[in-house]
């Protein structure tokens, strides 16, 4: 079983957050294995197993239980680091080196499209067409789990 | 001066024509001159000097003898506003001198000679008329009640304190003041100066570098009447004592954040921790950090790391502000 984290912390003013990848249909067409979505309620469903407002301990017992996971820059991929389970994330403008973890696959596409201001709130951050890394590319770093 | 560079920080109200003149008369005077000298102007009606006569002759001096300085007219919040914008201009050093604290010609140089790693602050005596005798004060913040504090006397040989008083030269960009503060900032020296103190700096107390305090009761920045203001602002340094033995952790950000911090945690000598997500990290609740303290930024690990320039790991970060 693989677990999806798509979303990121929906934003104060209600824009898209620029974490948010926008190609996971053509990525989840990739993945040869039972996909669990996890999230909380008003997500986008992208999957048939959804599971939605889990707790913690809820989440981290999933962790366990799955192959590998994907997940933008979000909770859950510091939840799955702190499970030592090891899975993809998916950066585009925060800077991996700052947020990601050494045990993970963190794909970047280009440091070209890291904001400038690493830390300050999303609710200003526009995404960036181009700075998501190609579904066929995380589709290869997925076999690697398999 | 070396590669050490010193800001001399001056915040002003109210006294443009008593004892502000003596003060920059003395900083001109200083046997070793700071970097910069900034006058943080936060008088009420402010007023642009450059045709006071008076002025004239400060400027002229200051310019003849290679003191760069520069006159800000700041936003009326109080001392530990500007004291904070000092702090984090990017000096290694401010020296902090009140505008009713008349240094020696050598009280820079000699607090300078103290200057080392492991040390935080460095005061000298702050005398009032005469010195009082504090040969059995302390200097320990236990005993702020009920001592004298030992830079009120002449101070005979470096010794090592827990809190600091008026003016005093300070490792800049080590801790912040605490800007919860009402405009009094009442204890603001006193919290500053525990919190370098808490970090793991000596904070030096140490001879032959005299200020003598006018306490001049005209203007000031402390010229407040309002007594509330006074009351909340001990309230603040009061719940501060409250946890003086502990390293006060403030976890006023993201999930993911605790979840990282929570690898820090077990490092952390006695913790006493506030957290948004208690599930995550236990502790008490984020609006009890907020009523104890009122200003929380000091513990923002995100304005930390932008103040830092941060590159390395959210988890280093963590580690920098808590066990550094």
């Amino acid at each position: 079983m693989l677990i999806i984290a798509p979303y990121a912390q929906k934003l104060r003013n209600g824009k898209e957050n620029a974490k948010n990848y926008p190609y996971w249909a053509e990525v989840i067409k990739g993945i040869n294995d039972d996909i669990v979505q996890v999230g909380i309620t008003g997500e986008i469903p992208l999957v048939d197993d959804c599971r939605f407002n889990l707790s913690i301990n809820e989440l981290r017992t999933l962790i366990n239980d799955c192959t590998t996971w994907i997940s933008v820059d979000s909770m859950f991929q510091h939840l799955a680091w702190d499970c030592n389970k090891k899975g993809i994330v998916l950066f585009s403008q925060s800077d991996p080196a700052i947020f990601g973890h050494d045990s993970n696959i963190n794909l970047l596409k280009n440091k070209l499209y890291l904001r400038q201001n690493q830390f300050l709130w999303w609710e200003d951050v526009d995404a960036i067409e181009d700075s998501y890394f190609e579904p066929d590319k995380i589709i290869k770093h997925i076999d690697q789990f398999y | 001066m070396g590669l050490i560079r010193i800001l001399c920080s001056v915040a002003t109200r109210g006294r443009y024509f008593s004892t502000l003149p003596l003060v920059l008369t003395a900083i001109a005077n200083q046997s070793i001159r700071p970097d910069k000298l900034i006058i943080y102007d936060d008088n009420d009606e402010p007023q642009d000097l450059r045709n006071e006569p008076i002025y004239q002759h400060i400027f002229s001096m200051l310019d003849s003898k290679g003191i760069h300085w520069e006159w800000q007219y700041t936003d009326k919040k109080g001392q530990h506003h500007i004291h904070q914008r000092a702090n984090t201009l990017g000096f290694d050093w401010v020296w902090r001198v009140d505008d009713d604290a008349i240094p020696d010609s050598n009280a820079l140089e000699n607090l300078m000679q103290y200057i080392d790693a492991d040390v935080g602050a460095i005061g000298g005596s702050i005398i009032t008329h005469q010195a009082i005798n504090t040969i059995e004060s302390t200097g320990l913040i236990e005993n702020i009640d009920n001592e004298p504090h030992p830079q009120w006397g002449f101070i005979r040989e470096p010794k090592e304190v827990q809190h600091l008083h008026c003016s005093f030269l300070y490792r800049a960009g080590v801790y912040d003041y605490n800007l919860g503060l009402s405009r009094v900032a009442h204890r603001e020296e006193t919290l500053f100066t525990y919190g370098l103190h808490q970090k793991g700096y000596k904070l030096l107390i140490v001879p032959n570098a005299i200020t003598w305090h006018f306490k001049n009761p005209q203007g000031g920045i402390r010229s407040e009447t309002n007594q509330s203001m006074y009351k909340h602002d001990e309230q603040i340094f009061r719940n501060f004592m409250t946890y003086k033995d502990h390293t006060i952790v403030i976890l006023n950000c993201g999930m993911g954040d605790h979840i990282v911090f929570s690898h820090v945690l077990p490092f952390i000598k006695n913790p006493i921790v506030f957290s948004c997500y208690p599930e995550i990290v236990p502790g008490l609740s984020i609006s009890d950090a907020y009523l104890n303290f009122r200003d929380l930024d000091h513990w923002n690990i995100y304005k930390k790391m932008d103040q830092w320039q941060w590159q390395d790991s959210l988890e280093n970060a963590f580690r920098k502000l808590y066990l550094c």
